[in-house]
């Protein structure tokens, strides 16, 4: 059979922000779903934001209601949602109860009275809320497995899309029969993690296409639920070929010992003790490109946009203008409370907001600790995974990081993360001449050359200043108490020609 | 919730036949209340709507201690109100009106003015929602 005969399946969206990238682009029309989760994990949520976004006069929804919450509180509650348009009740969307033929009668009666309903009706969309309380009466095994192969049989043929509702254990899950017939398997958990909840959704079965594996972050706002996917919704993209251009630090000295720039694309990694100038590097950075007309993100964890501009403006750079003019946004984030792919949606969805080239994250520590202690423990999975979606696109990452000044070690991050950036930058405090200075070295660049001095600079109203030529007078220049060992200039001054550095 | 509920009796009246007796435009209203709602909150779940809302009613109504909600929550006894007291039209419509505001009332506390007139508009048609002159109308 070539591509031409096969079916097509038509996708229908989840009505939940994130999770149409979840389930590869929608939810497969006609098929069989079973939405499980512990009690306000958000599973009627979650099929009401299907409902709403799926249900019209011509096809409306039915939402059967069995026992458990009644209609009138559900309905009550539900409406809080921004997604609620209750002009949609009773001709798009239809509540009917079933729970006085749960009670009085049998699994059969139930399947008859759904029969008569959808005939009638003829909906797209059919929702049995809490189809876990209706089995929970004594039944035999067989007469549960035969209903739910009944009712999924008719209820495909009628071509509606059906969501079964159901409050299951997470052992519950293994070996049921209940589950071989679903055609999708949605699992909504929640976990207290310290003092923070954690929500969590997989997609553990979804037939006819492929969905993104693993765990995703979910949260339930005014907006309903919003899905925050592992991949940020970026795995689809086609990846950028490396465009083989050098974006400028605004720090001519710099962009030499770096063999003319950052390679466009490239995470870099700025580390150095409090003072050594990482902000100051990284404002330079983002001013630089919006100077060359290259949008910009600064995600900031420790100051207020408002001073983290005016810090900017004492430097000579102007970050209000393209503040106003959209192409720069200072995004200010201490959530406390959110999890780690919230907080990096955030920021993609800034970046794709005005099509950012450059991306500071300032500073990674700040990140961790904005973030609830639950979600800490991806930090780093999530951090990889973020960086390795942007660059991918072409966003060029430069991230800060605080390291605690050694006089024995020369550490690059606390985070063990410079696996995952392309150029590392250490700026770091010097003892010279009674004085305390500061050194700069390019210690790693993925992409070529760099140059191997270790470069003096200091901090004036103009930003980051790199004094003089490298400093050969002096040995042990990294352990912060360097020897001075004086020395001729050389005749040829190799520090500022990559071609003699090294080459990563 | 009694203009509309007023509205919605007037709107029945005017339906029926003048030989019918005063409660039938009430147990009409009532009855298409309990078929439109009951299949959303189940019988039951109307049966408790409908026992609050004739609880609520009657110190407005004494009258109303005569009339009972069955188990299927079904309205007894309204037509018993107009041959024990033998009152004006007007006045035994009183009962009706007041039950059915209390009733509408219940629903726009639970669900909300928009999602109940949205229930309505199901069973009526708009004109008999018309809500023109329901601001300066008395609440039951």
């Amino acid at each position: 059979m070539n591509t031409q005969e096969k079916v097509t399946i038509n996708k229908l969206t989840t009505g939940v922000p994130g999770l149409d990238e979840i389930v590869g682009g929608g939810l497969p029309e006609y098929s069989f779903n079973i939405i499980a989760g512990a009690p306000g994990s958000g599973k009627t949520t979650l099929a009401h934001q299907f409902v709403f976004a799926n249900a019209t006069p011509e096809r409306p929804a039915l939402y059967f209601t069995v026992l458990g919450e009644s209609a009138i509180k559900m309905l009550r509650y539900q409406q809080q949602y921004t997604f609620f348009d209750s002009a949609k009740l009773p001709g798009s969307i239809r509540f009917i109860n079933l729970s006085q033929v749960v009670l009085e009668k049998d699994l059969g009666a139930v399947l008859d009275e759904i029969t008569k309903e959808v005939e009638k009706a003829n909906p797209a969309v059919v929702v049995v809320d809490s189809f876990r309380t209706m089995v929970r009466k004594p039944q035999s095994e067989m007469d549960l497995q035969s209903f739910i192969q009944r009712l999924a049989l008719f209820l495909a043929s009628w071509q509606a899309t059906t969501f079964l509702i159901g409050e299951y254990a997470e052992d519950e899950l293994r070996d049921n029969p209940i589950f071989t017939v679903a055609d999708g398997l949605f699992w909504l958990r929640q976990t207290t993690e310290r003092n923070s909840i954690v929500r969590k959704l997989q997609v553990m079965k979804l037939r006819g296409q492929d969905s993104v594996p693993g765990l995703h972050t979910f949260r339930i706002t005014d907006a309903g639920v919003q899905a925050f996917s592992r991949t940020f919704g970026l795995t689809a993209r086609k990846r950028n070929p490396p465009s083989g251009r050098r974006l400028s630090f605004g720090v001519p000295e710099l962009d030499k010992m770096l063999d003319g720039g950052v390679p466009e694309g490239d995470s870099v990694l700025v580390a150095g003790s409090s003072g050594t100038g990482k902000s100051v590097l990284a404002t330079q950075f983002i001013a630089e490109g919006i100077r060359h007309g290259e949008p910009g993100i600064v995600a900031v964890f420790e100051e207020r946009p408002e001073a983290y501009a005016e810090r900017a403006t004492n430097l000579g750079l102007d970050l209000e203008t393209p503040q106003k003019n959209g192409k720069l946004t200072i995004l200010y984030l201490r959530p406390l409370d959110l999890s780690v792919d919230e907080t990096m949606q955030s920021i993609l969805d800034a970046v794709q907001k005005i099509g950012a080239k450059r991306l500071v994250i300032d500073s990674l520590a700040g990140f961790e600790m904005a973030l609830s202690p639950g979600f800490r423990a991806d930090f780093r999975e999530s951090i990889y995974r973020m960086i390795f979606a942007l660059t991918g696109i072409g966003v060029t990452i430069l991230s800060t990081v605080e390291v605690d000044e050694s006089f024995t070690e020369f550490p690059f991050s606390t985070y063990s993360i410079s696996f995952l950036c392309d150029d590392i930058i250490r700026l770091r405090y010097v003892s010279l001449e009674g004085q305390l200075r500061k050194i700069m070295v390019v210690i790693k660049m993925r992409g070529g050359n760099h140059a191997k001095d270790i470069r003096e600079y200091e901090i004036t109203s103009q930003g980051v200043v790199i004094l003089g030529k490298r400093l050969t007078n002096y040995q042990s220049l990294i352990s912060g108490i360097p020897v001075y060992a004086y020395r001729t200039e050389p005749k040829e001054e190799p520090s500022q020609n990559p071609e003699n550095g090294n080459k990563s | 919730m009694r203009d509309l509920a007023h509205r919605l009796l007037t709107y029945e009246d005017a339906a029926g036949k003048t030989s019918e007796p005063v409660e039938a435009s009430t147990l009409r209203v009532y009855e298409k209340l309990r078929h439109g709602l009951g299949e959303f909150v189940g019988i039951a779940g109307f049966q408790l709507l409908a026992s609050r809302a004739l609880t609520l009613a009657r110190p407005d109504i004494p009258s109303l201690s005569a009339v009972r909600i069955t188990e299927d929550g079904s309205l007894q006894g309204l037509g018993a109100i107009e041959n024990q007291f033998d009152i004006e039209k007007d006045q035994a419509n009183e009962g009706g009106i007041i039950l059915i505001a209390r009733l509408l009332g219940l629903l726009r506390l639970f669900l909300g003015e928009a999602l109940t007139l949205s229930l309505l508009r199901n069973t009526w048609p708009g004109e008999a929602l018309d809500d023109r002159n329901s601001g300066n109308g008395r609440t039951a």
